[in-house]
């Protein structure tokens, strides 16, 4: 009751532009976790100026979200955070990026109708077939590394190899994956960021470059059809526009060709992190791997790689004890969530060991939670297990300015250096 | 609304009135269950509301879909003749006095 109360104050301030909500910096990462811990207390749901979204830091209200579509529809979770210039959207009209919404954005029943489609190939058991040559490709990955005496954990390790997965998936052989990288980071600063507008229209020409690589693709596997998602989708489309359209399955191999990377980059080089930074995590995992799969979830938790996600109220409705109007939109943050301590014990520890490790909302929650999931953890589990048995000694060089990439929902370290057979080399 | 019950191996149990309709996957998170997570809300994505039905209430369940049984097959903990997935269990008067064992990973 105390914390409803607590609420209905916050929400009696009247004018939305008070209280904290002016002071959020929603694309800076350095202070955040300090600034939501101080809001989930203060003014757990809050709006703010500065991208004109109202904000849902405490986990309960955030599952209220995430768990009720029909309140809070899906349809601006990829909206441009920062609106196209009416050049580029006139470009983009002009040259066929016949985009449309089909998974993370799209509201029932359509989401059910393409969901079950996209499920018969993106599940566990068919993500389990790739698992012996995703193994050997981590494998290699950090048996090229030995001999190295200072690394870079992302453009190393987690920068490519998330790319090189999804092309298993997609049945790409013939791609540099760096390709993909550019555009998939390309996209999500178009989506999340804020691009400088002399920057827009080569952003979006690049954008539009990936819209076509993923129109070709599909065409290539009608002609060709061999064992991979884009293929499996034109067969169970069937020739029927009523199952999934043509346009819906380019866009689908468009989807997962960002959101099969650019998450689980941000996320690996997250979990590197929690694990390097502070003394002793590292250790931990060397005297007891059976804790990695643990301290994946926990790492996810600890720094979500993907931060915030996004909403819309359909009518107004009252969060937190505050109430947003009908259409306004919502930042929900996912990683606020996953540090509230009415959850957690001790949030702002590293424990693998805690009791409910696995109810973090890294992966989101209910229908939209990430469909990819399991095969996320399982590239996280198994490069870390290789690393951890090759480089027990590791530890990150000093010093390190830790520089976050400037978006409002993926959250992911540019660079993270370190000394794979720890200081008495350097 | 049937009474259900959730067993733990520690011995523990959470005991709910169960509105018709509802799936006991969120059932048990409303219940706060501990270890019925039901991440995907009930989209047959995740397998994380996995129990052990009763076998004395198995003929009441039913059986598992294909897309279920698929899933049951990469759950956390091995699957047993009785694992259900929660989410796809709807509370009705037919199940009234069910238990449900929740598997500790």
């Amino acid at each position: 009751m105390k914390i409803e109360d607590q609420a209905v104050a916050s929400a009696s301030r009247g004018c939305p532009y008070s209280g904290l909500g002016s002071q959020y910096r929603a694309f800076e990462h350095e202070g955040v976790h300090e600034f939501l811990a101080r809001a989930r207390q203060e003014e757990p749901v809050f709006y703010s100026p500065e991208i004109d979204y109202w904000v849902v830091t405490r986990r309960e209200d955030v599952m209220a979200v995430m768990r009720h579509p029909d309140r809070f529809s899906a349809s601006t979770t990829l909206e441009p955070v920062t609106p196209f210039p009416e050049e580029l959207s006139r470009f983009l009209r002009e040259n066929d990026f016949t985009i449309e919404p089909v998974q993370s954005n799209t509201d029932r029943p359509k989401h059910t109708r393409i969901r079950m489609a996209a499920g018969q190939f993106l599940n566990a058991k068919r993500y389990a077939s790739y698992y012996p040559q995703i193994k050997e490709m981590i494998e290699r990955d950090v048996a090229a590394l030995k001999g190295r005496e200072q690394i870079d954990l992302i453009a190393d390790l987690a920068y490519e190899l998330p790319a090189r997965i999804v092309f298993l998936l997609l049945g790409i052989h013939d791609v540099d994956p760096r390709q993909i990288k550019r555009w998939g980071f390309n996209r999500a600063a178009l989506t999340w960021g804020r691009t400088p507008p002399e920057h827009m229209m080569d952003a979006g020409r690049d954008l539009n470059e990936f819209f076509q690589f993923s129109r070709a693709l599909v065409q290539q596997r009608k002609e060709q059809p061999g064992d991979d998602y884009p293929s499996k989708l034109l067969e169970i489309r069937g020739g029927n526009d009523e199952v999934l359209t043509e346009n819906e399955i380019i866009c689908l191999v468009f989807g997962i060709m960002l959101a099969g990377h650019e998450a689980v980059t941000a996320a690996m080089g997250n979990i590197f992190h929690a694990l390097l930074e502070q003394p002793g995590n590292w250790a931990r995992l060397v005297d007891n791997p059976a804790l990695i799969p643990s301290a994946v979830e926990e790492g996810l938790r600890f720094n979500s790689g993907m931060f915030n996600w996004r909403r819309r109220a359909t009518e107004d409705v009252v969060l937190g004890g505050v109430t947003v109007p009908k259409d306004a939109k919502i930042l929900v943050s996912l990683g606020s969530a996953n540090r509230d301590d009415r959850h957690f014990a001790d949030p702002h520890t590293f424990d693998p060991t805690r009791a409910n490790v696995r109810e973090h909302l890294a992966f989101g929650s209910g229908i939209h939670v990430c469909i990819g999931a399991p095969l996320a953890r399982f590239q996280m589990v198994t490069l870390l297990e290789a690393l951890v048995r090759e480089f027990p000694r590791m530890t990150l060089i000093p010093n390190q300015t830790p520089n976050w990439i400037r978006t409002i929902c993926p959250r992911g370290l540019t660079t993270l250096l370190a000394y794979p057979n720890g200081v008495a080399h350097a | 609304m049937p009474k259900v019950t959730w067993m733990f191996e520690d011995g523990g149990e959470v005991f709910a009135d169960v509105k018709d309709g509802l799936s006991l996957m969120d059932a048990a998170v409303h219940n706060g269950v501990r270890g019925v997570i039901g991440e995907c809300g009930g989209g047959l994505m995740c397998a994380t509301c996995h129990v052990y039905v009763d076998p004395a209430f198995a003929h009441l369940t039913g059986e598992a879909s294909a897309m279920e049984s698929d899933l049951l097959d990469m759950t956390e903990v091995p699957r047993r003749p009785e694992s259900r997935l929660s989410c796809q269990l709807v509370a009705s008067e037919v199940l009234d006095g069910l238990v449900l064992r929740v598997p500790s990973a």
